[in-house]
């Protein structure tokens, strides 16, 4: 709190820092960047307002005939990513962030994929949002444009009255003196005005974050499936330890002891029947070898050397070179990727194949390993019987686990008699 | 005959140590990571030198990377490159620095005295050695629509035999047949892949790998 001080009287430099102030207040960017702003927003909800309707009017009478159905899907597509530009538009005007709201999918199929987006309310608040700019945008502009008219008419009134009496907003100038008072209530009111540009275009972007931000059901939404994925992979670490154990304890483990009870025995009757000794010595021999080649696909299945040396080319390339059933590999990456993304890509791989060796009766494989953008896609799709389900097979189901685990997801086409196609899909960074 | 021992487990480097000197060469250096191998090396010039892949610092690729500088450094060096696991890749890498003198096979291979010996001694020779495992995933990942599917079965594990090294007279004794039967399999493997037949064991493994590199 100030000390209250003995008003002095202004002075001539009093006056010119109160211009120079005013002047500034008129001259600083952001209102002017509000005011543009705002004017894009009725254009931009004028554009999204006529082809929107004209889109889902046309989509919802063709679907009578099934055209209309495609239609209205890719205008789906069409106004999230009007939202996501939306969301864009406010990043570079107002250097906010506002994060997608929309549900994560982890369908396996195409149909489970649009019944997850028709079902995610995100999507039809974006759509709401798009609707609405026009509305909103044509109310921002117009009490934008009238607070922006009545300080400029006031200022001007003098000139008004020169010309010949005037009537402002119902305020009846009848006098110069008059005249000059309601221009000198203008010049006050001109930077009040431009403050209203201001406060505006805030509203809008609290009213665009409320409908394009995550609301906080979806944020719930999210944290279940965080939960519930980061559980999965709590449980598939789990199950992943207890198979190496078992591993460990039904192979290596038991032929050392076959192999050290040879060698003992050999041991005992190295002097009393070295005939019978060479035997055991030679039995525990190809026992130590077995053990060697069982821990070395033991390892190599927790984590490749080659993976961390050479990354996912050399990687799947050996996989595919161990795989029964003849594989083409086709790995189109310029860079190496995180480690965790590696991995994940690696494992399917790994799994697909195996399934595809065990289950799918093929004659050839293909993986397909590409990047657009900030997601990986990972494909492995075979010639087979088909009729694979991603919830009988435990491997996959695992995967899928893994997949969560980073936002990825897991998607298996495998008609009956038409070959399997499991498709691993993930962001994997900028 | 010389050799130089990198390995950076006491355990294994004593064990093969041991085995070579018992086989009659004698061993020069023993050392644990690249740089000391380089240095080795360039100062005694072994007739062989027998590198694992993983060591210090980093324990990826150190020992191959040093094999590769090696050769680069002192042309003509021969190596035995020994790995837990082996793969196509790193077998191309190595053999991109010339495949004379080259080798590479799993650790495990160890545990065969005499097949172990015979590879280094080949290798020392000036020979290729490259590890079943390696030949089977070359031949695999050809085997798509390429002229290495007009291969009979037989002919196919012929070729996977000379690419290990062996010889007409090992492949028969391997498969059991006759030196004649081998010599036909290899000439008809030769005329399918247009491969020009060679007599030298070495060169009949460059000859085969240079086809499956493509």
């Amino acid at each position: 709190m100030t000390m209250a001080t003995p008003r002095p009287t202004p002075t001539l430099d009093d006056v010119a820092l109160v211009i120079a102030n005013y002047s500034r207040r008129l001259r600083t960017a952001e209102p002017w960047n509000a005011g543009a702003f705002i004017v894009v927003n009725a254009v931009i909800g004028f554009a999204w307002f006529c082809l929107l309707i004209v889109l889902l009017i046309a989509g919802g009478a063709l679907s009578i005939i099934l055209i209309g159905l495609p239609m209205l899907w890719a205008t789906m597509r069409l106004w999230v990513k009007g939202a996501r530009w939306e969301r864009e538009r406010l990043h570079r005007v107002f250097g906010i962030e506002i994060l997608p709201p929309h549900r994560v999918t982890q369908a396996s199929s195409w149909r489970g994929g649009i019944k997850a987006r028709v079902t995610d309310l995100a999507v039809w608040r974006d759509l709401s949002y798009l609707l609405l700019l026009f509305p909103v945008g044509l109310l921002e502009l117009s009490v934008v444009t009238l607070a922006a008219f009545l300080p400029v008419a006031l200022i001007l009134s003098p000139t008004y009255f020169w010309l010949g009496g005037i009537d402002i907003y119902g305020w009846n100038i009848e006098s110069m003196l008059e005249a000059l008072f309601a221009s000198l209530i203008g010049v006050v009111l001109l930077p009040l005005a431009l403050a209203l540009f201001v406060g505006v275009a805030r509203a809008h972007v609290e009213f665009a974050r409320w409908m394009l931000g995550p609301s906080s059901g979806a944020l719930q939404e999210r944290v279940d499936v965080l939960t519930k994925s980061r559980a999965g992979v709590m449980e598939a670490m789990l199950g992943e330890r207890r198979r190496i154990e078992r591993d460990l304890h039904d192979g290596a483990q038991q032929r050392i002891v076959a192999l050290a009870m040879d060698l003992g025995m050999a041991k005992e009757k190295l002097d009393s029947d070295p005939v019978v000794a060479r035997q055991l010595v030679e039995s525990a021999h190809d026992e130590a070898k077995r053990v060697l080649v069982e821990l070395r696909e033991l390892v190599r299945g927790i984590h490749p050397a080659v993976l961390t040396d050479r990354g996912l080319d050399a990687a799947i390339s050996a996989v595919a070179g161990r795989s029964p059933v003849p594989v083409t590999v086709n790995v189109r990456l310029k860079e190496r990727l995180p480690e965790p993304v590696e991995a994940t890509a690696y494992f399917v791989v790994v799994e697909a194949l195996a399934n595809v060796a065990k289950h799918s009766r093929a004659t050839r494989a293909k993986v397909t390993v590409t990047r657009h953008k900030d997601r990986l896609s990972v494909e492995v799709q075979d010639d087979g019987a088909g009729g694979a389900n991603p919830i009988l097979g435990t491997g996959l189901t695992g995967l899928g686990e893994r997949l969560a685990a980073l936002d990825g997801r897991l998607t298996v086409i495998s008609p009956a008699n038409g070959g399997t196609v499991v498709r691993a899909d993930l962001p994997c960074g900028p | 005959m010389r050799a130089v021992i990198a390995e950076d487990s006491v355990l294994l480097r004593e064990g093969i140590a041991r085995l070579l000197t018992d086989a009659g060469m004698e061993v020069v250096a023993r050392v644990g990571d690249g740089q000391a191998l380089l240095t080795a090396i360039e100062q005694y010039r072994p007739d062989v030198s027998i590198v694992d892949v993983r060591m210090p610092p980093h324990f990826l690729d150190e020992g191959l990377r040093a094999a590769i500088e090696a050769r680069r450094r002192v042309p003509g060096s021969r190596i035995v490159v020994l790995s837990q696991y082996v793969e196509e890749r790193y077998a191309t890498e190595l053999i991109a620095s010339g495949a004379d003198g080259v080798g590479y096979l799993l650790k495990d291979r160890v545990a065969d005295v005499n097949d172990f010996l015979a590879a280094v001694r080949q290798v020392a020779g000036g020979g290729t050695v490259l590890d079943s495992e390696v030949v089977a995933q070359l031949v695999a990942r050809r085997r798509r629509g390429d002229r290495l599917e007009s291969l009979t079965d037989r002919e196919r594990e012929v070729l996977a035999l000379m690419a290990e090294g062996r010889s007409n007279a090992a492949i028969a004794e391997r498969l059991f047949v006759s030196e004649g039967t081998v010599e036909k399999h290899v000439t008809s493997i030769f005329g399918k892949l247009g491969l020009p037949a060679t007599e030298a064991n070495h060169r009949r493994v460059l000859a085969v790998l240079t086809y499956l590199r493509e």
